[in-house]
């Protein structure tokens, strides 16, 4: 088997023929390993999928997650002036927005104009975008999508990797959109306030995030993850998930499934209380899985209840094992995590969330040392 | 009506988050000529207690708080006329921000509500706060206690520095942390009075290191 067919193996819930690795890793990690500039890391296609299939060879994973798409060949004409100090890049835009890159970590903007955020009664349908040209990264912080290059760094790593390695690609749920529109404290009191309107809101990204997966799906990626963060227990109820997260996730699920392709969810922080109502989107898998403290998922309790419905890719602690743990500890994690991954068929060992930037490389190694030993 | 009953009127529109109708019963019982301390004790803040005891148990989540929260600072706007002047009524001032270089602030700010429904004076300064911020900050308003909230793994260790600077200025204020990637492990080796893993803990770590029972 090579790392694709294993990947797939696992995703098919196949046996394999020893345990899958690969993690999804923060910019951050990405730029403290490669040493690329972060201003080019973050704007630059080439300099991107040059950065990913490198620390895929240097942590020998079995596949390569593509976190951004839709880089723009002209980003050099946007940026007025670069300069770099010791913490890290500052640009400035044409536009007069500023941006620090540090070298550990996602860029942080300083807006020339104040964004303004809409309240909900402010908002009509006919003002949201009929086109998703951003991704919602983080906190302020988006990614602009070039309509006329959404998948150049997708297409070039599927080119250079993509015969002997997954390729997965990324979209972000609906109610990310929603978060991210409205603000998280008043996208999540909106929720009681005027649930209609949410799910008005909810319904027209669902169907243009649908839109970018199938589109996505063409490009003959393998799988791809759909990234929602603020649907744990940390923010909301079951309830509240089944009402305003399951059943928009669920068309982008639908419509990558209908193209024959792999689709899973990540959702970070605790989701022990949920783990089969997310899998009743549809979902091929599930990513994450956060041990406490960070989340409340145990290994075997989650492949006791779910392993039957899909594949199961985390659930590793990226802080406090492999950032703070001793090689001893991580080992002994590692061995014991692969175990009980593996008691099923389906199991691709992980990081829960991304690893961490300050993630030692050695730590990292052994991750595909400890599951070679594995069969 | 019994005075009992209508606090526990008021308790419940807190509970559920009705602010247009917690905000009229206030103004009804103060028009009534009820203590105001006796409303905020009996009414608001007894409908906080329960909805963080809730929040603790999962009962309830975050835009249930939410919606609690806001029905208390409308209950609140109503009050405060009534309570200016009378320290005895906060029973501390907390300062909270979020370290240097990171920007998200939905853990810190539902920390601020959970104290603020608690009874203590919320003093937020933001995010991206640098360790002179926090100490200029705190020199401005003299808080009992300072919390430190951080998401990233790259900004919680500047915890350490915002600490060590107020020891060098000798100041002694008890410093308590939050965020995700923490654990008391971490609050211990760098130095911090303290660590909630939720805003719940958070208020009653407060609440201990000031002796509030």
């Amino acid at each position: 088997m090579n790392s694709k067919e294993r990947i797939k193996a696992a995703m098919d819930l196949k046996p394999v023929d020893k345990t899958p690795v690969m993690c999804q890793m923060s910019i951050g990690h990405m730029l403290i390993q490669t040493g690329f500039s972060p201003c080019s890391f973050w704007f630059d296609k080439d300099i991107f999928a040059e950065g990913l299939l490198k620390l895929r060879e240097m942590y020998n994973f079995d596949g390569i997650l593509i976190s951004l798409h839709g880089h723009s060949p002209n980003w050099k004409d946007q940026i007025k002036n670069l300069r770099s100090e010791k913490e890290g890049e500052y640009a400035e835009l044409i536009n007069g927005d500023k941006i620090f890159f540090p070298f550990n970590d996602l860029p942080q903007y300083t807006f020339a104009q104040e964004k303004k955020i809409p309240l909900l009664n402010e908002i009509a349908l006919e003002n949201l975008p009929n086109i998703l040209d951003y991704i919602p990264v983080s906190q302020d912080l988006h990614f602009k999508i070039d309509l006329q290059n959404k998948f150049g760094v997708i297409e070039s790593i599927i080119e250079k990797a993509g015969i002997e390695y997954s390729v997965h690609g990324e979209v972000t749920s609906p109610f990310d959109y929603l978060i991210d529109l409205l603000g998280a404290e008043n996208a999540l009191i909106a929720l009681l306030d005027d649930p209609d309107k949410c799910k008005m809101i909810l319904n027209h990204y669902s169907n243009l995030i649908k839109e970018l997966a199938v589109e996505m799906c063409a490009t003959g990626i393998d799988a791809i993850k759909i990234s929602s963060p603020f649907a744990g227990a940390g923010f909301i109820s079951p309830d509240d998930y089944q009402e305003f997260v399951l059943p928009y996730e669920k068309i982008i699920v639908e419509a990558i499934r209908k193209e024959n392709k792999h689709v899973y969810i990540h959702t970070c922080g605790a989701i022990g209380d949920r783990l089969e109502l997310m899998f009743q989107s549809g979902m091929s898998g599930i990513e994450c899985l956060d041990p406490f403290p960070l989340g409340n998922v145990e290994l075997k309790d989650a492949v006791e209840r779910i392993s039957d419905k899909g594949f199961i890719k985390g659930n590793i602690d990226s802080v406090n094992i492999l950032l703070n743990g001793t090689k001893e500890e991580i080992i002994n994690d590692l061995t014991e995590r692969i175990k009980i991954g593996n008691s099923k068929p389906g199991f691709i060992l992980s990081t829960a969330c991304s690893i961490a930037p300050e993630v030692k490389k050695e730590n990292i190694l052994l991750l595909k040392e400890v599951a070679d030993l594995w069969k | 009506m019994e005075i009992g009953l209508k606090f526990e009127e008021l308790s419940n529109m807190i509970i559920e988050g009705k602010h247009l109708d917690a905000e009229s019963s206030t103004k009804y019982l103060l028009e009534m000529g009820i203590d105001p301390k006796n409303i905020l004790d009996e009414a608001l803040m007894k409908g906080m207690g329960i909805v963080g005891q809730r929040f603790r148990d999962q009962q309830i989540f975050v835009p249930q708080v939410l919606i609690s929260a806001r029905a208390m600072k409308f209950s609140m706007k109503a009050l405060e006329p009534y309570l200016v002047g009378d320290n005895a009524l906060s029973k501390g001032k907390v300062l909270l921000g979020t370290v240097k270089g990171d920007v998200h602030d939905i853990g810190k700010n539902l920390v601020a509500i959970m104290l603020q429904g608690s009874g203590y004076e919320v003093i937020d300064i933001g995010t991206g706060c640098s360790a002179e911020k926090f100490y200029d900050e705190y020199l401005k308003h003299k808080t009992d206690i300072v919390g430190m909230s951080a998401l990233l793994t790259t900004t919680m260790v500047y915890m350490k520095t915002v600490i060590e600077f107020f020891k060098e200025k000798n100041v002694m204020v008890p410093i308590i942390i939050g965020g995700a990637p923490l654990n008391q492990r971490f609050a211990d080796e760098i130095g911090a009075d303290g660590f909630g893993r939720n805003s719940y803990d958070a208020v009653k770590l407060v609440d201990k290191i000031l002796n509030i029972n």
